[in-house]
């Protein structure tokens, strides 16, 4: 499974670096550093909706605070 | 013409108590490879001195690149400068460092402790003449230059540094050359090496200098090109034109902004791949494309830059922190400040959509803001700075 979140200009001021370690520690945790492969990647051009975050291509928006519900639902489950 | 340049830096400390600076650095640019360096130390502190070392410089700089001979300066000086209404005399030591067309240095001193240089890492005594002008003694050296090397200027505040504190006899030339030594081989700009001079004598001062104290640094270095872009250019089929402009100058290569590396990549047909690390919270991540010295994002990177760039020209307090960090910003920092002589900014003009959000602290007014800040700033540092736009 592949994970990327945008850690351009507007998703870092929008807390893309919390996203993005608190999902290292939570796939850490869970024990899925070789199921999940979390990337970054530069402006996704959805800068209105960010943080932006793709599961298999597949566009989420994020805030910091959602991660952790985000992971239980999209992560965990179908990795 | 060789490709030697002069990494210039100085700086002052107050005496005690003092809101003035009784030292004065004045330098005069004689076209591209020479200038004109006077440090002139007044009589006393405070206002007074401020004024005798102002004027003496001043008039010393301009005089001599006009190339009137230094007979008339010193005649000049002493006709000029105001009488002390206590001490009965005008009065005001100088050292002056012209250098010409980075081949060699004529060495001017008067009063001050004898300039320094450090060649090879050691010392190297200049070989110099005695001059008798209007009651004064002056030297005169001419030194050809070399590739890497130091010369260092002072007022009488450094030597005196601790006298009667720490040291009994203030901090002697020959200390000050061991120290100075020891830091050859690191490769800090003039700037840097001016910084760590000055806290020295700050801390044998034991916070509280005695006088005023004066360092310029001139390092002789290797011209460095580097080259920065940032921004796409504002019309779509000026890409290819930009990025073959860009990636053809020599020396290093810096990519800023998401978009901007993006098609950098595309360019040269290979991944961008962002590193997932945030040595600094602040600082968006980097990236790297085979091809590409430094890929970071753009505004907030840049911004950051902007306000390290700042403080150089000032206290140079966050030395510390862009001197060893991994963040995208330190890391530029580090190739403008201390590694290029001419940087080439090429500037896109495109406007990102996406951050013409009123709720976002980054859009394009901004960005063009940085690159003159930035620019402006360079250009105090002794660089020679090009800006084109796209």
């Amino acid at each position: 499974m592949k994970v990327t979140v945008c850690i351009g200009s507007s998703c870092h001021l929008k807390g893309s670096r919390q996203i993005v370690e608190e999902l290292q520690y939570l796939i850490a945790k869970n024990n899925l550093q070789d199921k999940v492969d979390l990337g970054g990647t530069f402006c996704m051009g959805r800068c209105q909706e960010g943080v932006c975050v793709t599961v298999d291509g597949k566009f989420h928006s994020l805030s910091p605070e959602t991660t952790k519900q985000f992971f239980e639902t999209e992560i965990l489950p179908n990795a | 013409m060789n490709d030697l340049c002069a990494d210039i830096g100085f700086r002052s400390l107050l005496k005690h108590d003092e809101e003035l600076c009784g030292d004065h650095i004045e330098i005069v640019e004689q076209g591209e490879n020479s200038q004109v360096i006077v440090l002139a130390d007044g009589l006393g502190s405070g206002v007074k001195a401020c004024i005798l070392s102002t004027l003496t410089s001043k008039i010393i700089s301009t005089m001599m690149a006009a190339q009137i001979s230094l007979e008339e300066c010193v005649a000049t000086i002493a006709a000029t400068l105001p009488v002390c209404s206590e001490r009965q005399v005008a009065y005001s030591t100088f050292t002056i460092m012209r250098i010409v067309n980075n081949e060699y240095a004529e060495i001017i001193q008067y009063d001050n402790p004898m300039v320094i240089l450090l060649r090879d890492g050691k010392n190297v005594e200049m070989p110099s003449t005695v001059t008798e002008i209007g009651g004064k003694t002056i030297y005169r050296s001419t030194i050809p230059l070399q590739e890497n090397d130091i010369f260092i200027m002072m007022s009488d505040g450094c030597i005196h540094a601790g006298v009667g504190l720490s040291l009994n006899f203030g901090w002697e030339r020959k200390d000050i050359i061991s120290f100075m030594e020891t830091l050859y081989d690191v490769g800090f700009t003039a700037k840097t090496l001016t910084t760590i001079l000055l806290d020295e004598c700050y801390k044998l001062y034991g916070g509280e200098p005695g006088d005023d104290t004066t360092v310029c640094v001139v390092r002789i270095r290797k011209r460095e090109p580097m080259n920065l872009m940032i921004g796409p250019p504002a019309n779509r089929d000026d890409v290819q034109k930009m990025e073959s402009l860009f990636f053809s100058k020599e020396g290093k290569h810096i990519v800023c902004g998401g978009t901007t590396s993006s098609l950098a990549a595309e360019y040269l047909h290979k991944p961008l791949i962002p590193v997932l690390e945030f040595p600094d919270p602040d600082i968006p991540p980097i990236a790297k494309i085979e091809g590409v010295d430094l890929v970071t994002e753009g505004v907030i990177t840049m911004n950051k830059v902007v306000q390290y760039a700042k403080d150089y020209l000032e206290d140079n307090e966050s030395y510390k922190d862009w001197s060893y960090k991994r963040d995208g910003a330190s890391q530029i920092a580090r190739l403008l400040f201390e590694e290029a002589t001419d940087i080439n900014f090429f500037v896109g003009r495109a406007i990102n959509p996406a951050h013409q959000n009123p709720n976002l602290p980054i859009n394009f007014n901004i960005k063009m803001q940085l690159v003159s800040e930035l620019t402006e700033a360079l250009q105090k540092m002794g660089k020679r700075v090009k800006v084109s736009y796209f």
